[in-house]
């Protein structure tokens, strides 16, 4: 069972992290309107983009070469988490489930080595 | 009393953030909130002792879907007014999954009124004295090791199957070569000449 007072100063932290990330964001737009700073225009609200005026809109597509590295970093990334509880377990499932990873581990390993061969890994 | 008051706090993001995850007008937004929605399913699961599953959500679904999630959005080029058009046709069957998601939920909790479960009678109870993740590994690896290694085989389809649908060749691109790279030596790539003055320079 899990002992869950070992994660109050986790939930602290989040509850200080929440109040101070609200202070940075709201006490300068309260700030700016008790002291009369507060005059927005359509230039000021306007976005800025180094000086220009941005250029085009910012939907556009991009090359689908970005969504592959995406998919090869989730499919490791799920591994990975399969990786865990097989570490913490080893002593209990024994050579089965030793062998059981290797051959996942190798599924894996092959998926990686098609994806290399097949150039998918390269970046001009 | 702090656990109870941090499940109403974990569970009001998590609604507050899923509607704001379906009003948001902006895909990009949507998203975001989806991702503090992830969060928030995170801690509902710490606090019912699912340690292991509370980390997977944070680093597979956070770290992983919805960058991803967040990939597609940004990728589609997203014309509003014709997505508003498109509404009327997808009106249809957005009601249809509506209804077989309200019917889930009205049997769901048919199911929880009508008695609870006989949580000693499951195939593999929790045990007491050990972590969750052991209890986990301690399944999935001796009980459940074929649905295991179906899950590598379905790892590796999804890795080959993205490769196959979008990748491809291009011609005209100089992509690095490390070894042919490395091996340039300086004789092959400069060379001294004595050049004359007066006269134009040979290239």
């Amino acid at each position: 069972m899990v002992d869950l007072s070992q994660y109050l100063p986790i939930l602290l932290f989040l509850g200080v992290a929440l109040v101070l990330s609200s202070i940075f964001v709201f006490a300068p737009m309260a700030v700016a309107r008790l002291t009369g700073a507060h005059k927005p225009d359509a230039e000021k609200l306007s976005e800025y983009e180094c000086g220009f005026p941005a250029f085009e809109d910012s939907r556009s597509q991009f090359d689908v070469r970005f969504y592959l590295v995406a998919i090869l970093f989730i499919i490791f990334d799920l591994e990975a988490a399969f990786l865990f509880p097989w570490a913490v377990s080893l002593k209990e499932i024994g050579w089965a489930g030793w062998g059981a990873m290797m051959i996942f581990l190798a599924e894996l390993g092959l998926g990686l080595v098609y994806a290399w061969k097949k150039g998918a890994l390269e970046w001009e | 009393m702090i656990q109870a008051l941090a499940f109403y706090l974990f569970a009001a993001l998590v609604i507050g953030s899923g509607l704001l995850t379906i009003t948001a007008r902006n895909p990009v937004h949507s998203v975001l909130w989806l991702i503090l929605a992830f969060f928030n399913a995170a801690g509902l699961m710490l606090l019912v002792g699912a340690e292991f599953i509370a980390m997977l959500l944070v680093i597979v679904y956070v770290g992983a879907v919805a960058v991803l999630f967040l990939f597609v959005v940004m990728m589609l080029d997203i014309d509003f007014a014709e997505l508003r058009a498109g509404f009327a046709r997808y009106a249809l069957f957005g009601l249809a999954i509506a209804i077989v998601l309200v019917s889930e939920m009205i049997i769901a909790a048919g199911a929880w009124s009508a008695g609870s479960l006989e949580l000693a009678q499951r195939i593999a109870p929790t045990p007491n004295d050990m972590p969750n993740i052991q209890a986990v590994g301690g399944l999935l690896y001796t009980r459940y090791l074929y649905l295991f290694e179906a899950a590598g085989f379905v790892l590796l389809v999804a890795m080959i199957g993205a490769i196959v649908l979008t990748h491809r060749a291009r011609s005209g691109v100089r992509p690095q070569n490390i070894s042919e790279q490395v091996k340039r030596r300086p004789q092959d790539a400069v060379r001294n000449i004595n050049q004359p003055s007066g006269q134009g320079v040979e290239l």
